[in-house]
């Protein structure tokens, strides 16, 4: 509980900032040396808890907050709710296809969800 | 997939993606190239193309929309008609209600305005593949006689650029570029290019990549990330989109019930069909290639077979319980499992010499590292004095960044 706890702090700093404003945040805090990164010896995700932990940690802590009943009965934020919103619809979970929101022609569907084919072109 | 089932209560599969072949054929000879038949001038028939479409559109394995990608070969090597004749045919053909949508993935070599125009008129989602700056992009992508082709790729995307047409770049990368994030960034911001793939050499079929024999491949791409993520995040505006990371917060940073699927292990989600017709399933490379225990992995062939009836094929049915009990191994073993969905079949083959496997060097560099990166900048993420006050934006942020409204302190 106290991870989720963890998480929901976290991600109550990003998410009001958007998709683009999250990844630049994150992308902010990388260290910058790179004798800071781990070399393939060391666990790279450094955190005690493990990986599969924490990204459920992470998954209840977004529901909790996406969750309207929760919401409103937790944290009485009609503004965080309504950046949570905006969050998940513009990447798009509860579609299927995932919406990139990808300024392209035809809002760039799902094959670059495929990393693998394109590898040797 | 979200999987229906028919009135035997099977599940039915639903065609999410069509990898198609319209030649085998390349104009470059990159190092690295795994196909099989890249000397061949092979063309499909348009009639091939009929009958594919036909027997999909038939299928009622659509949902409201199919991408189609023409791709395993050089697909500008044919003409701008082949494929505008091919587009009406199945504009002609297709269901009502159905959204397709259509793309290149080119070594960008032949783009001239004629292409411009044709990617303009038909909206067609363009995929160059370039390595970075001429130093690193020439050591691998080469013509026949041995010439670089940095020259030709990057006029192609020179042109796209001025004539506007949205495009995104993929750089497969060598250990030499992995080294030089910096290099790499530079070069993007430099020409313009602001949405960016990576994918890191590989081993499949014939080739053998010395980026994957080198055992710190994957310490050397968390390094080559992270960096190339801070220096975007330093400057933005330059790189507006790095598919490895944008799929990592996705995949990470999601409700707990979200929908997610591995399209490379789900029966037909990803229908691939080479030049003269043959269908195959899962992994695209699969078309191709050719296994002592598996023999090929061919489904039938689109002129003479029913679409509908490959799945009662001993070879799919075969192909299907091994690949699905490796996810099965995944899922019990993978700390990743939730943000990978079972890996890429045609790696476990390759790297592990079977589908019923589980973890490959593929995975420790497209998902687990990345899915590192992420979960490690959360770690670092401050709190804010107040605990529910406006976050610490990156220095130069763009105003257009913050697309969601702000919360009141």
């Amino acid at each position: 509980m106290w991870l989720q706890k963890k998480y929901a702090r976290i991600l109550s700093e990003i998410l009001p900032v958007g998709v683009v404003g999250a990844s630049l945040l994150l992308g902010s805090t990388v260290p910058s040396a790179a004798n800071e990164h781990p070399t393939s010896s060391q666990p790279f995700a450094a955190d005690k808890d493990s990986v599969a932990q924490r990204l459920a940690a992470i998954r209840e802590a977004v529901s909790a907050t996406t969750d309207p009943t929760k919401k409103a009965a937790e944290s009485g934020d009609g503004d965080l709710h309504l950046a949570w919103g905006n969050w998940w619809n513009n990447w798009g979970w509860g579609r299927p296809w995932g919406g990139w929101g990808w300024p392209n022609w035809n809002n760039w569907r799902n094959w670059n969800n495929w990393p693998n084919w394109w590898h040797n072109w | 997939m979200a999987k229906r089932a028919d009135a035997a209560g099977c599940a039915v599969p639903r065609i999410e993606l069509l990898v198609i072949q319209p030649t085998p054929f390349c104009n470059i000879e990159c190092r690295y190239c795994y196909l099989p038949e890249r000397n061949s001038k092979a063309v499909v028939a348009p009639e091939t193309l009929v009958n594919l479409f036909s027997q999909v559109f038939a299928s009622g394995w659509l949902h409201d929309c199919v991408s189609i990608v023409w791709h395993a070969g050089e697909p500008m090597v044919l003409p701008v008609a082949f494929y505008r004749d091919a587009f009406r045919m199945i504009d002609r053909t297709k269901p009502g209600g159905l959204t397709v949508t259509h793309s290149f993935q080119t070594n960008g070599t032949l783009i001239d305005e004629a292409w411009c125009d044709f990617f303009a008129e038909e909206r067609v989602n363009v995929g160059v593949s370039i390595d970075g700056p001429k130093r690193l992009h020439d050591r691998n992508r080469l013509t026949r006689s041995g010439r670089g082709t940095f020259d030709k790729t990057i006029r192609g995307i020179r042109l796209l650029r001025r004539r506007e047409i949205p495009f995104h770049v993929i750089s497969v990368l060598s250990v030499a570029s992995m080294a030089v994030p910096s290099e790499m960034f530079d070069f993007y911001a430099e020409e313009g290019i602001e949405r960016v793939c990576f994918n890191v050499e590989e081993s499949e079929g014939d080739h053998v990549s010395q980026s994957f024999a080198d055992g710190e491949v994957d310490a050397a791409y968390y390094r080559f990330l992270s960096e190339f993520w801070r220096l975007s995040s330093a400057m933005p505006g330059k790189i507006k989109f790095i598919r490895e990371i944008e799929h990592a917060l996705q995949q990470v940073i999601r409700p707990k019930d979200a929908p997610f699927n591995n399209q490379l292990v789900e029966p037909f989600a990803i229908t691939s069909m080479d030049w003269a017709g043959n269908i195959s399933t899962f992994s695209p490379e699969l078309l191709g290639l050719k296994n002592a225990q598996y023999g090929d992995f061919l489904l039938g062939n689109i002129n003479r077979d029913a679409l509908v009836e490959m799945p009662q094929r001993l070879n799919f049915v075969r192909m299907t319980k091994d690949i699905q009990a490796g996810v099965a191994m995944c899922r019990e073993r993978c700390e990743y499992f939730s943000v990978c969905g079972g890996g890429e079949p045609v790696n476990k083959l390759a790297e592990n010499g079977s589908f019923v496997s589980t973890e490959t060097t593929y995975c420790r560099v497209t998902k687990m590292r990345a899915t590192d990166l992420v979960l490690n900048a959360l770690e670092r993420v401050p709190p804010s004095s107040s605990g529910r006050t406006e976050p610490s934006l990156p220095l130069g942020m763009p105003a257009h960044a913050r697309d969601q409204p702000a919360r009141s302190g």
